[in-house]
Protein backbone atom coordinates (compact mmCIF):
# COMPACT_ATOMS: atom_id res chain seq x y z
CA UNK A 1 0.00 0.00 0.00
CA UNK A 2 2.86 2.25 1.31
CA UNK A 3 4.68 1.66 -2.10
CA UNK A 4 1.83 2.43 -4.11
CA UNK A 5 0.55 6.21 -2.44
CA UNK A 6 5.02 6.54 -3.00
CA UNK A 7 4.43 5.97 -6.39
CA UNK A 8 1.95 8.37 -7.17
CA UNK A 9 4.09 10.83 -5.52
CA UNK A 10 6.98 10.16 -7.42
CA UNK A 11 5.11 9.29 -10.96
CA UNK A 12 3.67 13.50 -10.49
CA UNK A 13 7.39 14.62 -9.50
CA UNK A 14 8.50 13.00 -12.54
CA UNK A 15 6.11 14.04 -15.26
CA UNK A 16 6.55 17.60 -15.65
CA UNK A 17 10.28 17.19 -15.66
CA UNK A 18 9.99 14.92 -18.24
CA UNK A 19 7.63 16.84 -20.35
CA UNK A 20 9.79 19.45 -19.83
CA UNK A 21 12.90 18.14 -21.20
CA UNK A 22 10.47 16.61 -24.07
CA UNK A 23 9.68 19.76 -25.10
CA UNK A 24 13.25 21.17 -25.19
CA UNK A 25 14.66 18.67 -27.06
CA UNK A 26 11.62 18.73 -29.81
CA UNK A 27 12.32 22.28 -30.08
CA UNK A 28 16.16 21.75 -30.56
CA UNK A 29 15.24 18.74 -32.88
CA UNK A 30 13.67 21.61 -35.00
CA UNK A 31 16.47 23.83 -35.20
CA UNK A 32 18.40 21.47 -36.34
CA UNK A 33 16.51 20.06 -38.69
CA UNK A 34 15.97 23.48 -40.60
CA UNK A 35 19.58 23.97 -40.01
CA UNK A 36 20.68 21.07 -41.93
CA UNK A 37 17.63 21.56 -44.45
CA UNK A 38 19.17 25.11 -45.19
CA UNK A 39 22.42 23.39 -45.78
CA UNK A 40 21.58 21.02 -48.65
CA UNK A 41 18.70 22.80 -50.49
CA UNK A 42 20.91 24.64 -52.94
CA UNK A 43 22.88 21.54 -53.56
CA UNK A 44 19.83 18.83 -53.68
CA UNK A 45 18.36 21.55 -55.84
CA UNK A 46 21.13 21.58 -58.37
CA UNK A 47 21.60 17.87 -58.40
CA UNK A 48 17.54 17.96 -59.14
CA UNK A 49 18.03 20.17 -61.44
CA UNK A 50 21.10 18.39 -63.55
CA UNK A 51 18.98 15.53 -63.36
CA UNK A 52 15.54 16.38 -64.71
CA UNK A 53 16.49 19.27 -66.60
CA UNK A 54 13.71 21.39 -65.10
CA UNK A 55 13.35 23.72 -62.77
CA UNK A 56 10.01 23.39 -61.12
CA UNK A 57 10.23 19.60 -61.58
CA UNK A 58 13.52 19.86 -59.82
CA UNK A 59 11.80 22.40 -57.10
CA UNK A 60 9.10 19.97 -56.62
CA UNK A 61 11.34 16.51 -55.64
CA UNK A 62 13.38 18.98 -53.26
CA UNK A 63 10.66 19.68 -51.60
CA UNK A 64 8.72 16.28 -51.19
CA UNK A 65 12.57 15.31 -50.12
CA UNK A 66 11.99 17.49 -47.26
CA UNK A 67 8.93 16.86 -46.25
CA UNK A 68 9.58 13.32 -46.17
CA UNK A 69 12.50 13.67 -44.20
CA UNK A 70 11.07 16.36 -41.55
CA UNK A 71 7.52 13.74 -41.70
CA UNK A 72 9.06 10.52 -41.43
CA UNK A 73 12.64 10.98 -40.19
CA UNK A 74 12.98 14.07 -38.36
CA UNK A 75 13.37 11.87 -34.83
CA UNK A 76 16.59 9.62 -36.87
CA UNK A 77 19.74 10.92 -35.12
CA UNK A 78 21.12 14.16 -37.03
CA UNK A 79 23.97 12.33 -38.32
CA UNK A 80 21.23 9.90 -40.41
CA UNK A 81 19.71 13.14 -42.41
CA UNK A 82 22.61 13.45 -44.66
CA UNK A 83 22.24 10.06 -46.32
CA UNK A 84 18.84 9.73 -45.58
CA UNK A 85 17.48 13.02 -47.44
CA UNK A 86 20.03 12.33 -50.36
CA UNK A 87 18.83 9.06 -51.18
CA UNK A 88 14.61 10.30 -50.65
CA UNK A 89 16.27 12.81 -53.12
CA UNK A 90 17.22 10.76 -55.70
CA UNK A 91 14.07 8.27 -55.53
CA UNK A 92 12.04 11.34 -56.09
CA UNK A 93 14.20 12.26 -59.33
CA UNK A 94 13.52 8.68 -60.37
CA UNK A 95 9.89 8.68 -59.61
CA UNK A 96 9.70 12.19 -61.31
CA UNK A 97 11.57 10.57 -64.29
CA UNK A 98 9.15 7.63 -64.98
CA UNK A 99 6.50 9.75 -64.71
CA UNK A 100 7.51 11.97 -67.40
CA UNK A 101 7.97 8.93 -69.56
CA UNK A 102 4.27 8.02 -69.12
CA UNK A 103 3.23 11.39 -69.75
CA UNK A 104 5.20 11.51 -73.17
CA UNK A 105 3.79 8.13 -74.24
CA UNK A 106 0.09 9.76 -73.33
CA UNK A 107 1.09 12.72 -74.94
CA UNK A 108 2.08 11.17 -77.94
CA UNK A 109 -1.47 9.94 -78.81
CA UNK A 110 -2.69 13.84 -78.22
CA UNK A 111 -0.70 16.02 -80.46
CA UNK A 112 -3.01 18.47 -79.71
CA UNK A 113 -3.01 18.48 -76.23
CA UNK A 114 0.85 18.91 -76.60
CA UNK A 115 0.46 22.73 -77.07
CA UNK A 116 -1.44 23.29 -74.64
CA UNK A 117 0.98 21.80 -72.06
CA UNK A 118 3.54 24.19 -73.54
CA UNK A 119 4.33 26.74 -71.12
CA UNK A 120 5.66 30.34 -72.13
CA UNK A 121 8.86 31.41 -69.62
CA UNK A 122 8.11 32.65 -66.12
CA UNK A 123 8.81 36.61 -66.54
CA UNK A 124 9.84 36.63 -62.74
CA UNK A 125 12.29 33.73 -63.85
CA UNK A 126 13.81 35.57 -66.54
CA UNK A 127 14.58 38.65 -65.01
CA UNK A 128 18.37 39.38 -64.49
CA UNK A 129 20.18 38.64 -60.99
CA UNK A 130 21.71 41.13 -59.67
CA UNK A 131 24.99 39.40 -60.05
CA UNK A 132 28.09 40.47 -61.40
CA UNK A 133 28.51 39.53 -65.31
CA UNK A 134 32.09 40.23 -66.47
CA UNK A 135 33.87 38.07 -68.91
CA UNK A 136 35.13 35.45 -66.52
CA UNK A 137 31.66 34.92 -65.79
CA UNK A 138 30.67 34.20 -69.30
CA UNK A 139 33.41 32.01 -69.31
CA UNK A 140 32.89 30.34 -66.06
CA UNK A 141 29.10 30.28 -66.99
CA UNK A 142 29.69 28.35 -70.35
CA UNK A 143 32.39 26.05 -68.60
CA UNK A 144 29.16 25.00 -66.30
CA UNK A 145 26.91 24.60 -69.30
CA UNK A 146 28.99 21.63 -70.48
CA UNK A 147 29.83 19.76 -67.69
CA UNK A 148 26.19 19.86 -67.20
CA UNK A 149 25.42 18.81 -70.12
CA UNK A 150 28.27 15.99 -69.45
CA UNK A 151 26.24 15.06 -66.66
CA UNK A 152 23.29 14.72 -68.10
CA UNK A 153 24.21 11.89 -70.82
CA UNK A 154 25.87 10.04 -67.76
CA UNK A 155 24.13 6.87 -66.41
CA UNK A 156 22.27 7.32 -63.42
CA UNK A 157 24.23 5.94 -61.00
CA UNK A 158 27.73 7.45 -62.11
CA UNK A 159 26.19 10.81 -62.22
CA UNK A 160 24.27 10.73 -58.41
CA UNK A 161 28.12 9.14 -56.98
CA UNK A 162 29.80 11.99 -59.01
CA UNK A 163 27.27 14.63 -58.08
CA UNK A 164 27.04 13.41 -53.95
CA UNK A 165 30.58 13.04 -53.72
CA UNK A 166 31.39 16.86 -55.37
CA UNK A 167 28.70 18.78 -54.52
CA UNK A 168 27.86 17.70 -51.14
CA UNK A 169 31.11 16.49 -50.55
CA UNK A 170 30.35 13.02 -49.14
CA UNK A 171 32.87 10.47 -48.63
CA UNK A 172 32.80 7.48 -49.82
CA UNK A 173 30.77 5.41 -46.85
CA UNK A 174 27.95 8.39 -46.97
CA UNK A 175 27.37 7.96 -50.55
CA UNK A 176 26.80 4.40 -50.35
CA UNK A 177 24.67 5.23 -47.45
CA UNK A 178 23.13 7.45 -49.84
CA UNK A 179 22.92 5.31 -52.71
CA UNK A 180 21.85 2.03 -51.17
CA UNK A 181 25.02 0.34 -52.39
CA UNK A 182 28.35 -0.40 -51.65
CA UNK A 183 31.42 1.66 -51.03
CA UNK A 184 33.34 -0.67 -54.03
CA UNK A 185 30.13 -0.01 -56.38
CA UNK A 186 30.70 3.62 -55.85
CA UNK A 187 34.13 3.55 -56.22
CA UNK A 188 33.23 1.55 -59.34
CA UNK A 189 30.35 4.03 -60.32
CA UNK A 190 32.36 7.57 -59.58
CA UNK A 191 35.62 6.07 -61.42
CA UNK A 192 33.63 5.48 -64.81
CA UNK A 193 31.79 8.77 -64.18
CA UNK A 194 35.13 10.89 -64.02
CA UNK A 195 36.57 8.59 -67.10
CA UNK A 196 33.83 9.37 -68.53
CA UNK A 197 33.18 13.06 -67.96
CA UNK A 198 36.85 13.36 -68.55
CA UNK A 199 36.84 11.99 -72.20
CA UNK A 200 33.97 14.16 -73.18
CA UNK A 201 35.29 17.56 -71.53
CA UNK A 202 38.80 17.13 -72.46
CA UNK A 203 41.26 19.70 -71.11
CA UNK A 204 38.41 21.23 -69.19
CA UNK A 205 39.88 21.55 -66.28
CA UNK A 206 43.21 23.81 -67.54
CA UNK B 1 45.01 5.95 -68.58
CA UNK B 2 44.48 9.59 -67.12
CA UNK B 3 47.12 10.70 -64.98
CA UNK B 4 45.94 10.77 -60.93
CA UNK B 5 47.27 14.43 -61.08
CA UNK B 6 44.67 15.55 -63.93
CA UNK B 7 42.28 13.71 -62.66
CA UNK B 8 42.42 15.38 -59.15
CA UNK B 9 43.09 19.15 -61.37
CA UNK B 10 39.05 18.05 -62.89
CA UNK B 11 37.43 16.94 -59.63
CA UNK B 12 38.78 20.61 -57.64
CA UNK B 13 37.21 22.56 -61.05
CA UNK B 14 34.40 20.28 -61.25
CA UNK B 15 33.21 20.73 -57.94
CA UNK B 16 34.15 24.34 -57.63
CA UNK B 17 32.19 24.72 -60.82
CA UNK B 18 29.30 22.97 -59.32
CA UNK B 19 29.30 24.76 -55.62
CA UNK B 20 29.39 27.80 -57.54
CA UNK B 21 26.48 27.14 -59.73
CA UNK B 22 24.58 26.50 -56.34
CA UNK B 23 25.61 29.61 -54.62
CA UNK B 24 24.85 31.49 -57.42
CA UNK B 25 20.77 30.44 -58.09
CA UNK B 26 18.33 33.40 -58.87
CA UNK B 27 16.87 34.98 -55.86
CA UNK B 28 13.42 33.30 -56.93
CA UNK B 29 14.74 30.44 -56.53
CA UNK B 30 16.18 30.90 -53.38
CA UNK B 31 12.92 32.32 -51.87
CA UNK B 32 11.04 29.00 -53.71
CA UNK B 33 13.90 26.34 -51.58
CA UNK B 34 12.99 28.99 -48.34
CA UNK B 35 9.24 28.90 -48.97
CA UNK B 36 9.84 24.45 -49.31
CA UNK B 37 11.82 24.74 -46.25
CA UNK B 38 9.33 26.39 -43.83
CA UNK B 39 6.40 24.41 -46.03
CA UNK B 40 8.39 21.32 -44.50
CA UNK B 41 9.50 22.47 -41.21
CA UNK B 42 5.32 22.74 -40.66
CA UNK B 43 4.43 19.26 -41.53
CA UNK B 44 6.92 17.83 -39.14
CA UNK B 45 4.86 16.41 -35.78
CA UNK B 46 4.50 19.26 -33.19
CA UNK B 47 5.56 18.35 -29.97
CA UNK B 48 2.22 18.81 -28.04
CA UNK B 49 1.40 15.71 -30.58
CA UNK B 50 4.47 13.75 -29.66
CA UNK B 51 4.67 14.49 -26.08
CA UNK B 52 1.01 12.72 -26.00
CA UNK B 53 2.21 9.95 -27.84
CA UNK B 54 5.17 9.90 -25.66
CA UNK B 55 3.41 9.74 -22.57
CA UNK B 56 0.05 7.72 -23.63
CA UNK B 57 1.62 4.48 -23.16
CA UNK B 58 2.85 5.44 -19.40
CA UNK B 59 0.09 6.68 -18.49
CA UNK B 60 -2.24 3.88 -19.51
CA UNK B 61 0.09 1.60 -17.86
CA UNK B 62 -0.12 3.72 -14.53
CA UNK B 63 -4.39 3.79 -14.90
CA UNK B 64 -3.96 -0.19 -15.54
CA UNK B 65 -1.66 -0.56 -12.42
CA UNK B 66 -3.92 1.50 -10.61
CA UNK B 67 -6.87 -0.12 -11.28
CA UNK B 68 -5.43 -3.71 -10.55
CA UNK B 69 -4.01 -2.15 -7.07
CA UNK B 70 -7.80 -0.95 -6.19
CA UNK B 71 -9.05 -4.36 -7.00
CA UNK B 72 -6.71 -6.82 -4.88
CA UNK B 73 -4.69 -4.14 -2.30
CA UNK B 74 -7.09 -1.32 -1.35
CA UNK B 75 -10.72 -3.14 -1.11
CA UNK B 76 -11.02 -5.37 1.41
CA UNK B 77 -12.13 -8.72 0.22
CA UNK B 78 -15.42 -9.29 2.09
CA UNK B 79 -16.63 -6.48 0.33
CA UNK B 80 -15.19 -7.92 -3.46
CA UNK B 81 -18.91 -7.95 -5.07
CA UNK B 82 -16.57 -11.07 -7.27
CA UNK B 83 -16.47 -13.08 -4.55
CA UNK B 84 -18.31 -16.61 -5.16
CA UNK B 85 -20.81 -16.40 -1.48
CA UNK B 86 -21.07 -20.62 -1.68
CA UNK B 87 -17.30 -20.75 -1.50
CA UNK B 88 -16.44 -22.23 1.92
CA UNK B 89 -20.28 -23.78 2.69
CA UNK B 90 -20.60 -26.55 4.25
CA UNK B 91 -22.96 -29.76 3.23
CA UNK B 92 -25.22 -29.06 5.79
CA UNK B 93 -25.88 -25.13 4.41
CA UNK B 94 -26.98 -26.84 1.08
CA UNK B 95 -29.08 -29.77 3.09
CA UNK B 96 -30.94 -26.36 4.69
CA UNK B 97 -31.29 -24.58 1.36
CA UNK B 98 -32.87 -27.75 -0.34
CA UNK B 99 -35.16 -28.76 2.82
CA UNK B 100 -38.86 -27.81 1.90
CA UNK B 101 -40.03 -28.09 5.63
CA UNK B 102 -37.50 -25.70 6.54
CA UNK B 103 -38.13 -22.21 8.30
CA UNK B 104 -39.22 -20.21 5.23
CA UNK B 105 -37.42 -16.91 5.06
CA UNK B 106 -39.90 -14.66 3.05
CA UNK B 107 -41.49 -11.47 3.27
CA UNK B 108 -43.80 -10.55 6.41
CA UNK B 109 -47.09 -11.34 5.51
CA UNK B 110 -46.54 -15.14 5.15
CA UNK B 111 -44.77 -15.68 8.44
CA UNK B 112 -47.29 -17.23 10.68
CA UNK B 113 -46.22 -15.39 14.14
CA UNK B 114 -49.07 -17.31 15.97
CA UNK B 115 -47.16 -20.72 15.12
CA UNK B 116 -43.71 -19.24 16.71
CA UNK B 117 -45.25 -18.29 19.36
CA UNK B 118 -46.93 -21.20 20.46
CA UNK B 119 -44.04 -23.21 19.61
CA UNK B 120 -41.72 -20.88 21.86
CA UNK B 121 -44.89 -21.32 25.39
CA UNK B 122 -44.44 -25.44 23.83
CA UNK B 123 -40.60 -24.99 24.69
CA UNK B 124 -41.13 -23.39 28.15
CA UNK B 125 -43.99 -25.83 29.50
CA UNK B 126 -45.93 -22.50 29.99
CA UNK B 127 -49.33 -22.68 28.36
CA UNK B 128 -49.98 -19.75 26.29
CA UNK B 129 -53.03 -17.80 26.89
CA UNK B 130 -56.19 -18.54 25.01
CA UNK B 131 -57.03 -16.02 22.34
CA UNK B 132 -60.50 -14.84 23.84
CA UNK B 133 -60.10 -16.31 27.28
Amino acid sequence: MLAFANLGTQTSDLLPAGKTQLRESVQDGARALETFLAEVERKAFRIAQIALRHESDALDVVQDAMMQLAHRYASRPAEEWRPLFYRILENRIRDMQRRRIVRQRVMSFMPWRADEEEEGPDPIDQAADSGPTPAAQIESDQMMRSLEQALQQLPARQREAFLLRNIEGMDVAETAAAMKCSQGSVKTHYFRALQALRAKLGDFAT
Amino acid sequence: MNNPTDDQAFERRARQLLLDSAEALPAVTRSRLTRARYAALSSRPSWSRRLSRHWMPAGAGALAAAVVAVMFVVMPHGENPAVNPLVGATPEDFEMLADSEAVQLGPDDEVDYDFYEWAASEATGASAPSIGS
